[in-house]
């Protein structure tokens, strides 16, 4: 069985520190990782191809130096890695990354017939958990979000436990199918020293634009229906009033409730006067 | 304005600032000049020729050129203006994808059906609900008592189950029929799942997670924000030129309409041929045990959240009755998931649940980037931490500074003085 695992770079966000003068995130200087629910996705894949035979591409859409997250899923057991890379798939947004997604599916289709593509959930950068949903529905495959087991893969039909709304639902696809998985899935293995030293001497397919085909004006920016206008910073959360608790706690606190109580006064009635039936209790 | 050592004068990113849209790579005609490295464009000041592209590309000035150039470089937008106004011509009104469990429309749904009326007014045009399911039209009574002024209902066995590709092809269907302007959907698992399948068939554009909509009045434009990098940076939005333009806002983000029973709408029935397909088959739901009888954190009004600070299941009751008393739940930070005080189910944060209470009490509480992402839209925030410059009390509304120990029982102490006579008032 051939399994895709897609895969995308983003910012180490625990590195981003928040600069106390502007209140805005310091993110120069960054590194980059694997995005974590992909190296889930990695590890899915993997477990999959050793319980049932088949093996694991992992594919990236990114700039060169995505190279580095490929090679630590190689080292993960994943076979075979594709970066896709070109000035073309620059400024793309969610259509127009799995439009270039597919089209890399596609060429696989044509030497070595996938029968499994998983994503992660979403990106901790992007966070839409939209590429997912993009790719299956170009392919035309069997749709299966926010996996959190997957019990069996035989005859042509795979059948996975997912996160649904107020529950967690069974459900059996025909495939190829494509998941996106959630964190708990599985844990991700630690890359043996033999595993990674043939991560970092294996050849990295890079493609580009011209390499998958289809159709120009659906790549990078042209491809990208939506686009960002502007940004701005958000509106600061309220006066920030501070209460130093440390000298005389029993009167601060006082202070700080009777402020709180006067000026919530409206937020606390709602809070108080809500039904009790629509919201969490503790039980 | 920096020169390289050729003496040219070249572009430069201000890192803070950029947002990682890579416009500026897709203007670039110098594949060697520029890249994307943790998130932020860098350009490599030897391979620049100092064009200015970038620069014109930007859409949030992350970038300085100052030279003076000859002639603007053209806008890359500029490209299939005409084809694109065709396509956006003729669609009309603001359509609710509204989403129905055991029988019954989702909060989230009559959340947005509110704010598809604000929008629509100001378009001048119609609130549109879009309505799939078996015997629901119960549910679209409902949509039309929140706001909506015609309910296009597809009823039918086939519907009885969410299936993507089933629901995605009968949206997408309804969409090519009805041509709304605008279409939202709740950002739930549902929904998510729905919106991604959707734009792709339409080739529409979608916006995640908006927390703000509004109108370009000048354009005629939907304006979508939504906040990224833990909330300190917000991004609008547009879809220029496809149609629907699309977009997914999470629950308690907008305001639920007063409900009118009175109100008077159009029911339509859409027959979409559908059939009910084979497969995918659900063999089996199992309910979520802490959403029967449970806690959801992300419903709660109240919301105390115990961090690593306050990791000492000794005082958890005491941290429990605080929550109690204001008709709120207990949440946490993943430090305490993972020093397995509370479950998976009580996180708060970006891999764990996106609340947005009325009042979150951070109880030792640092606010680390991907904690604060899953509760920036709390309406008041107080942080209790013995640290001043802990990022939670930077951005808190009150910030306690002090041991929990010495200030959660105190405060316990207050409320309960003070409940009484707030209560009286409101009822
Ligand atoms: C500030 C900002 C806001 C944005 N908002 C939107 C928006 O609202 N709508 C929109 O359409 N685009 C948006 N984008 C663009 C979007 O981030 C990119 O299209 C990105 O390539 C994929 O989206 P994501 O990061 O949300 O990934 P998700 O859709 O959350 O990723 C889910 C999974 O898809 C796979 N995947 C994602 N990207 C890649 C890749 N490059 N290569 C291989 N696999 C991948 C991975 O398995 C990943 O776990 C925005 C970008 C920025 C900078
Ligand atoms: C990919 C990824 C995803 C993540 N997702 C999440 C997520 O969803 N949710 C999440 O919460 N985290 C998440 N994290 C972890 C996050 O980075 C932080 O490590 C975590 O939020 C810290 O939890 P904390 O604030 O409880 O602990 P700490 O950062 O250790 O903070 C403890 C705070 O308590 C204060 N304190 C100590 N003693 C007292 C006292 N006696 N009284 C009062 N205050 C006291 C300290 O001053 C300090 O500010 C994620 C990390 C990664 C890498």
């Amino acid at each position: 069985m051939h399994i895709v695992a897609c895969i995308k770079q983003v910012p180490d966000t625990t590195q981003v520190k928040i600069d106390p003068e502007t209140n805005t995130l310091v993110r120069a200087g960054v590194e980059s990782i694997c995005n974590p629910y992909d190296l889930v996705a990695v590890e899915a894949g993997v477990r999959v191809a050793e319980k049932y035979g088949g093996k694991v591409t992992v594919i990236t859409m990114g700039p060169p130096q995505a190279d580095s997250a490929l090679r630590q899923c190689l080292s993960l057991g994943a076979s075979e890695a594709i970066l896709l890379s070109d000035r073309a798939f620059a400024g793309s947004d969610t259509l127009a990354t799995s439009y270039t997604l597919a089209q890399a599916v596609n060429k696989l289709n044509a030497t070595e017939p996938v029968s499994l593509v998983i994503c992660g959930k979403q990106a901790i950068d992007g966070d839409t958990a939209q590429t997912g949903p993009g790719l299956a529905t170009w392919m035309d495959y069997t749709q299966l979000t926010y996996v959190v087991e997957i019990i069996e893969v035989a005859d042509g039909f795979i059948t996975v436990k997912r996160e649904v709304e107020g529950g967690t639902e069974v459900i059996r696809g025909k495939l190829p199918a494509l998941l996106t998985v959630e964190l708990e899935l599985n844990p991700v293995r630690y890359a043996t020293l033999p595993e990674l030293v043939r991560s970092l001497r294996q050849e990295i397919k890079v493609l580009g634009a011209k390499d998958i085909g289809g159709e120009p004006e659906r790549y990078g920016l042209k491809g990208s229906p939506t686009s960002v206008k502007q940004i701005f910073a958000p509106p600061p959360h309220g006066g920030g009033k501070v209460f130093e608790t440390a000298s005389d706690s029993d009167k601060v606190i006082e202070d700080f409730l009777s402020t709180f109580f006067e000026k919530e006064s409206s937020i606390l009635s709602e809070v108080l006067s809500s039904d009790g039936s629509d919201h969490a209790q503790e039980q | 304005m920096p020169k390289n050592s050729k003496g040219r004068e070249i572009a430069e990113i201000i890192p803070a600032k950029c947002i990682g849209c890579e416009r500026c790579l897709a203007a670039c005609p110098v594949p060697e000049a520029m890249t994307m490295e943790g998130g932020v464009a860098i350009i490599f000041p030897e391979v620049c020729i100092g064009c200015g592209r970038c620069f014109d590309a930007c859409p949030t000035e992350a970038i300085i050129f100052e030279r003076v150039r000859k002639k603007k470089a053209a806008k890359p937008e500029a490209a299939g203006a005409a084809e694109a106004a065709a396509s956006v011509d003729g669609h009309k009104g603001v359509a609710v994808f509204i989403e129905v469990y055991q029988g019954h429309g989702a909060e989230v749904s009559w959340e947005l059906m509110g704010k598809a009326r604000e929008l629509a007014d100001k378009l001048g045009t119609q609130v549109l609900g879009f309505l799939l399911g078996h015997n629901v039209k119960p549910v679209a009574e409902e949509a039309i008592a929140h706001g909506c002024d015609t309910v296009y209902m597809a009823d039918s066995p086939a519907f009885q189950v969410y299936l993507s590709k089933l629901y995605g092809r009968a949206v997408a269907k309804m969409c090519q029929q009805v041509k709304p302007e605008i279409l939202l959907l709740g950002a739930t698992a549902m929904g998510r799942d729905l919106s991604g399948v959707v734009a792709t068939i339409l080739h529409a554009g979608l916006t995640a997670d908006c927390t703000g909509l509004d109108i370009d009045m000048e354009k005629r434009l939907l304006l979508m924000t939504r906040p990224t990098f833990g909330g300190s940076i917000m991004a609008t939005i547009v879809c220029q030129n496809q149609r629907p333009q699309m977009s997914t806002v999470r629950p308690r983000v907008m305001k639920l309409p007063r409900r009118d029973p009175g109100r008077k709408g159009e029911i339509r029935t859409l027959d979409l041929g559908a059939q009910a397909d084979s497969l995918p088959q659900v063999i089996e739901f199992m309910p979520k045990a802490h959403e029967v009888g449970g806690v959801d954190i992300t419903k709660a009004p109240v919301l105390v959240v115990v961090g690593k600070g306050a990791c000492d299941s000794r005082h958890l009751p005491m941290l429990e009755d605080l929550a109690r008393l204001l008709g709120g739940a207990v949440g946490c930070s993943r430090a305490v998931v993972q020093a397995g005080m509370l479950p998976y189910v009580r996180q708060v944060g970006q891999t764990g649940k996106t609340v947005a209470p009325s009042i979150y009490i951070g109880v030792g509480v640092s606010g680390a980037v991907q904690h604060l992402v899953g509760m920036q839209g709390s309406d008041r925030i107080i942080a209790i931490n013995t640290d001043p410059h802990a990022p939670m009390m930077q951005i808190a509304d009150y910030a306690l500074v002090g041991d929990y120990l010495e200030v959660v029982p105190r405060l316990i102490k207050g409320i309960e003085a003070r409940l009484p006579s707030l209560k009286g008032v409101s009822s």
